[in-house]
């Protein structure tokens, strides 16, 4: 009698227990440690970016300034800006012919080829345009005449490349201030 | 007697399984150890079935944890029946068939579509333990889908190695698309690109601010490279620094309050600060060099830049307030771009040699230098992800100059952007 009375109360925890941890299968009474372990994020609340709508495409580049029939442009070695003899008689005939032409106003433009760091060669840019107008005062052009905008690898003249398209490339032009 | 002896051993062994020994999963680095995981795909919960959603999420999570090499995957089409199962607590998980496959992690999850509405429910889990080890629940609509998946993949990394991941932010570009170089704003892994500007000139090198709500970028569209700053949720645009001559090579302070960049205002090349509004606040640089390219050490006290004062291009290193100058790289002679790591161990930086461009990073203290690239096409602009994890650089390897990813030990690049256009100067923003 004793024994079925000790039978029934441990069939009563077997059932007690199985209801409380459930077996593998069971949809409901989730353990509570796992819901602590869930956050929940509301992704419509970051705000949009804001891009740019498509446009029709045209063309409205920051207008370039024009060649100047009578003045060459010259050119310079990898990662230099000094004047090779060449470059200096170039701006000699340069020099001529902004003292024949006493008004024309020139931007002096300083471009680099395509090996380099970017920021690099718009310093490097500069600097060979600041080489060619340095030479250009120094033959008597008033420097009021010559500013100077490098434009670093960003105006390449040839765009392919191989020594013969990067020498093309690191120059400096002049250009008429319109 | 004998019954209530029979009944607790039948108690006892009815209670799930005592966790007596719990391992840790423990990773440091990439590389280092390769986590066996099984990503079974999201299934319906309720509501209408929407696999496209369920793939896409699925396809999003695998590119992101497989960039991030800690795992290798148990391969899907070996799944057993639990993969098609809904339930998503510890206890509906039949772990058993997952040990069987040799996985040690598994991630689960649901969806639910309303309308346009997605909600999304991902689980991981830790196999040997048998135990859930983070869940997240994502409240979104239909378009939002890609950005859950990025962002249970930071949350994976989160929980396995205690540092997010970075696959919730953007990677600033410059993109010439348009025929004229703009700025644009992509995902981590290269989709969803989005136009920036329409300056039709010429936009170059962008920089986030430190909680990633603006960008700053040099633009010729006034006729001069000025620096500009761009709010990304509004759009507005303000020109900062457009002193006479170059204002380039933007990089925001750690702090936010400044910016440092290069000026040529006196004729020569140098570093300076200045506030956000434009203001001059200190010179860095004071030599007949090229000085240029700033990237700030994280704790703001030091900047890395590059100088020929020396001769050729090298990567020296100056301190915000003495204006100490330190030569960093020695080797080589065209060393340019470095990149501090937001971690403050490693500066990454591009090296000229043999006609071409590869990328290397230093101890910030010069020693233990390390090649990260080999092969064909330059390698250029790189920049690290938030975490330090991850270098996002530019490549001509494929013909046109596209975005790549590859993790700090140079392993695992991929490319991000299409071939169809060139794009360059790429930067991982701040965590979204």
């Amino acid at each position: 009698m004793k024994a079925i009375q000790l039978l029934k109360i441990s069939l009563a925890i077997l059932v007690l227990v199985s209801g409380l941890f459930g077996c593998a299968t069971t949809q409901t009474a989730p353990p509570v440690d796992d819901q602590a372990k869930i956050s929940s994020a509301d992704m419509a609340q970051e705000s949009e970016v804001m891009g740019v709508q498509d446009q029709p495409l045209q063309s409205e580049n920051v207008p370039s300034h024009e060649m100047i029939a009578g003045m060459e442009r010259i050119h310079f070695n990898f990662d230099q800006f000094t004047l090779s003899a060449e470059a200096r008689q170039t701006l000699g005939q340069n020099a001529k012919y902004l003292n024949a032409n006493g008004t024309v106003q020139v931007v002096i433009e300083g471009h680099c080829d395509d090996r380099g760091s970017d920021e690099y060669n718009l310093a490097l840019g500069e600097s060979r345009a600041l080489a060619a107008k340095s030479y250009l005062v120094s033959l008597g052009i008033s420097a009021k005449r010559l500013s100077v905008i490098s434009y670093g690898e960003e105006k390449p003249l040839d765009n392919s490349t191989g020594e013969a398209a990067w020498a093309q490339n690191r120059r400096a032009e002049f250009k008429a201030v319109r | 007697m004998r019954f209530w002896i029979v009944s607790l051993a039948l108690f006892l062994t009815l209670l799930p399984g005592p966790v007596l020994a719990v391992t840790e999963i423990e990773i440091s680095a990439p590389g280092e150890q390769s986590i066996p995981l099984a990503l079974t795909r999201l299934i319906a919960h309720e509501g209408p079935q929407a696999d496209q959603f369920a793939a896409e999420f699925n396809e999003v999570l695998n590119a992101d944890l497989d960039l991030a090499g800690l795992f290798h995957f148990v391969d899907p089409a070996a799944f057993l029946s639990d993969a098609q199962r809904l339930g998503l607590f510890s206890n509906q998980v039949d772990f058993s068939q997952w040990r069987l496959l040799g996985a040690e992690t598994l991630i689960k999850g649901t969806y639910t579509l309303e309308g346009e509405e997605l909600k999304v429910e991902a689980r991981l889990f830790d196999v040997i333990n048998r135990r859930l080890l983070t869940g997240r629940r994502y409240v979104g609509k239909v378009k939002d889908v890609r950005r859950m998946a990025h962002a249970f993949a930071d949350q994976i990394l989160k929980e396995l190695t205690g540092e997010e991941g970075p696959f919730s932010a953007r990677i600033a570009y410059i993109s010439n698309q348009t025929d004229n170089k703009e700025l644009w704003l992509m995902d981590v892994d290269g989709k969803r690109p989005i136009r920036l500007t329409d300056h039709r000139s010429i936009v170059l090198n962008p920089d986030f601010s430190p909680r990633g709500k603006e960008i700053v970028f040099t633009s010729y569209r006034a006729g001069n490279p000025d620096l500009y700053r761009k709010e990304i949720y509004t759009g507005s645009e303000a020109k900062v620094s457009y002193q006479q001559g170059l204002n380039i090579a933007g990089r925001f302070a750690p702090g936010e309050r400044e910016i440092a960049l290069t000026l040529s205002k006196d004729g020569n090349p140098e570093i300076y600060l200045i506030s956000t509004s434009g203001r001059i606040s200190k010179r860095i640089t004071d030599n007949w060099g090229i000085d240029s390219d700033p990237s700030w050490s994280p704790d703001g006290d030091r900047i890395a830049f590059i100088s020929n004062r020396q001769g050729n291009p090298h990567v020296f290193i100056a301190d915000v307030f003495s204006r100490e100058t330190t030569r960093l790289t020695r080797r080589g002679n065209y060393n340019a771009t470095p990149a501090w790591s937001p971690k403050g161990d490693r500066i990454a930086f591009t090296r000229q040699q043999a006609g071409r461009f590869d990328i290397f990073t230093i101890a910030a203290d010069g020693s233990d230098e390390r090649r990260l690239t080999f092969g064909s096409g330059n390698k250029e602009h790189p920049r690290w992800s938030p975490d330090g994890r991850f270098l996002v650089y530019s490549s001509d390897a494929g013909g046109n100059r596209a975005i790549y990813v590859m993790r700090a030990d140079g392993t695992g690049a991929r490319r991000l952007t299409t071939l169809e256009s060139d794009c360059r100067h790429p930067a991982w923003s701040p965590r979204w």
